[in-house]
């Protein structure tokens, strides 16, 4: 178990490394900065733009620049935001929260209505529970996030029982950012979780909880369910990344404070602290998301646990 | 029971009929896109600001039915509240084939025939059909749709041509080299895979101006979603090939003195393709839906050229947005139903 958390641990830190060296590069190479709105302004003289230039060590070559922000990052310290004036740390932090906050009751509600759906399809042969099921996959799989944000936009609008977007985020705004981030997470979870289940229910080994004289219920729950969990928690994790992802549209039309809405407007003002900062935790982020699923699934087989990823095909 | 999995397959089969048709006729739209569109998508008309969809009538003021469908000239009576009334004085019969502004028919023919249209363009006062209205600038909102249409359905094939492009060769070596150098290389596609894409997209795309020409807009595009979206094809491909290597025809196929590039392209990759085309089919609308965000949030193509996206961010405008859901988000059921329809091409036999 603690090798495969060093494993993860140095995976990460070469991940993040790589990811934040292409985006600072990218950044740094195109050319345009914060401080090219000012050069078009002819009241500006080159002269205050140089001197800003070196107030942001702008002028250091490309390396120097990124060994600075390595550091800085490295001691907690991701500089002050050019457009908002305060510190990417505190700006980040708190719209980080936010966007943990829809992202997990995303999660909660897709999985369960997954593991639900996907129980009944095992216990019963019910050819409409079955079809039912079917096209619920199909159109929570082919309703992009954004007309979902948006159709419940206007759903607000018509019948105004939350607070729509330019309100504060409060419980209603919460569980409809959510829902809308949710839907599309259920087809996902679902094939996984139904087909496996399926699968597993044909083994021999749960002929044998059967033969044992254990209930339904229980072979399902402990024996089934368990064997079953591995894949679900594999997607979990991949989907996050597409889930900050989503997040960011939902964020964008449903007006919720988060993640997402600031690196929208981080990058329409090119603040380039905000995006470094914001790429750097949204990686962190689906790091950290990946290694849990991967020690939860640990903790769930003990075959795993040795680090050993030899992989099965 | 016997007949279980005739009636799958027969309703896969009903399944993938159904998306065949969506997509060939988002195809069509995109193909003919000028002759499919009333009007020229960039045209403003300052008369007619956010007017709502043209009314089609059958029957005329008097009670009487006509057999060809015809409208009504419409006036702005309240420029405030965007009020528009009929003027039921003259009736304008609607027509197909009507000719129309000029343009290019695949950017060679010159022509001026449209598929449908209002008889008399020329006429004075004539009105226009405006099927779904037109937007706060009186851009004729259908034609615009139909050209959004046409870009994404340029941009994105294209963006999973060439990622695909790169996943297959990526997982092809990777399925080939020493174990130690494949795991590295399938390490660097788990990690590709799991990285927040969208978010990357955007910080890629901050490092460019706002304000692009179209052409380089969509070439941006599809170079990021190339680079981005090829792991999970380069996953599929590995495992598909090293499943395949050392299989019985491979084995004679390295016994005849075949080089392995000639085994790998004449005898592995005709036995995976169905899968990878199945994967395609499923990036498909990943990469439409980016191209749709960036748009979307103002990053990607920008006004005057339509996109989905862009038409989209129109309905920030929410006493439109309200008072004409359905045609403030008919990009939204455009992007729905050609989604719909490729997932439905896609598709799986269903598992019982």
């Amino acid at each position: 178990m603690l090798r495969l958390l060093v494993k993860k641990l140095l995976q990460g830190l070469i991940m993040l490394l790589i990811v934040s060296a292409i985006t600072f590069t990218l950044l740094s190479a195109a050319g345009g900065d914060a401080l090219s709105g000012l050069r078009d302004n002819p009241q500006i003289s080159e002269k205050t733009i140089e001197d800003m230039g070196k107030v942001y060590g702008l002028d250091k070559p490309l390396l120097e620049r990124y060994a600075i922000w390595l550091s800085a990052t490295a001691r907690g310290d991701l500089g002050e935001s050019l457009s908002f004036r305060v510190p990417v740390r505190t700006l980040i932090q708190g719209r980080f929260f936010n966007t943990a906050i829809i992202s997990l009751a995303a999660i909660t509600i897709a999985a369960a209505i997954a593991f639900l759906l996907s129980i009944l399809a095992v216990r019963s042969r019910n050819r409409v529970l079955a079809g039912v099921t079917e096209l619920l996959i199909l159109l929570s799989a082919s309703t992009p996030r954004m007309v979902l944000a948006l159709a419940a936009l206007v759903i607000t609008l018509r019948f105004s029982f939350v607070p729509s977007a330019t309100g504060s985020p409060g419980p209603a705004h919460l569980l409809l950012a959510a829902l809308v981030l949710a839907i599309p997470l259920i087809s996902i979870f679902l094939a996984q979780l139904r087909n496996g289940l399926i699968d597993v229910m044909g083994e021999d080994y749960i002929r044998l909880a059967r033969a044992k004289g254990l209930s339904e219920w229980r072979v399902l729950t402990v024996h089934a369910l368990r064997a079953a969990l591995n894949p679900f928690l594999t997607v979990t994790g991949l989907s996050l990344g597409g889930l900050l992802g989503g997040s960011v549209i939902v964020e964008t039309v449903l007006g919720w404070p988060g993640i997402g809405a600031l690196m929208v407007a981080a990058v329409r003002a090119r603040d380039i602290p905000v995006v470094m900062g914001v790429v750097l935790f949204a990686s962190v982020a689906v790091w950290f998301g990946n290694t849990l699923a991967e020690f939860l699934q640990g903790l769930n087989d003990k075959r795993l646990r040795s680090g050993d990823t030899t992989r099965i095909y | 029971m016997a007949d279980v999995p005739n009636k799958n397959r027969r309703r896969r089969d009903r399944a993938k009929i159904a998306g065949l048709t969506i997509v060939a006729i988002f195809v069509f739209a995109a193909v003919f896109a000028d002759f499919i569109a009333s009007y020229d998508y960039r045209e403003q008309t300052r008369q007619e600001p956010s007017a709502p969809p043209s009314n089609i009538r059958w029957r005329d003021a008097q009670g009487a039915l006509h057999l060809r469908p015809f409208i009504y000239a419409q006036k702005l009576v309240d420029a405030r509240n965007m009020r528009y009334e009929e003027d039921i004085t003259r009736a304008f019969p609607l027509v197909n084939l009507s000719r129309g502004h000029s343009y290019h028919l695949f950017g060679i023919l010159p022509t001026d025939i449209h598929l449908f249209g209002v008889n008399d363009q020329r006429a004075e006062n004539a009105p226009r059909l405006r099927l779904l209205g037109t937007d706060q600038l009186g851009r004729d909102r259908f034609s615009r749709l139909v050209h959004a249409v046409r870009f994404s359905l340029l941009v994105s094939p294209i963006g999973t041509l060439l990622a695909c492009l790169i996943g297959v060769a990526f997982g092809a070596i990777s399925g080939y080299v020493r174990p130690n150098l494949d795991m590295i290389m399938m390490g660097i596609a788990d990690t590709v895979i799991s990285l927040p894409t969208l978010i990357l997209i955007l910080a890629a795309r901050a490092a460019f101006p706002l304000e692009m020409p179209p052409f380089k807009a969509a070439t941006l595009l599809i170079v990021i979603f190339a680079l981005t979206g090829w792991a999970e094809m380069a996953r599929l491909t590995r495992g598909l090939v090293v499943s395949f290597k050392e299989r019985e025809f491979v084995l004679a196929a390295r016994a005849t003195g075949l080089t392995e590039t000639r085994i790998l392209w004449r005898h592995i990759l005709p036995n995976i393709a169905s899968p990878l085309l199945i994967q395609a089919t499923l990036m498909l609308p990943v990469f439409l839906l980016a191209e749709v965000a960036l748009s979307f949030l103002g990053v990607g193509l920008q006004e005057p050229e339509p996109s989905l996206g862009n038409m989209l961010s129109l309905s920030g405008d929410l006493t439109a947005l309200s008072a004409s859901p359905l045609v403030m988000l008919s990009p939204a059921i455009a992007i729905f139903l050609f989604v719909l329809g490729v997932k439905l091409l896609g598709s799986k036999r269903p598992r019982t």
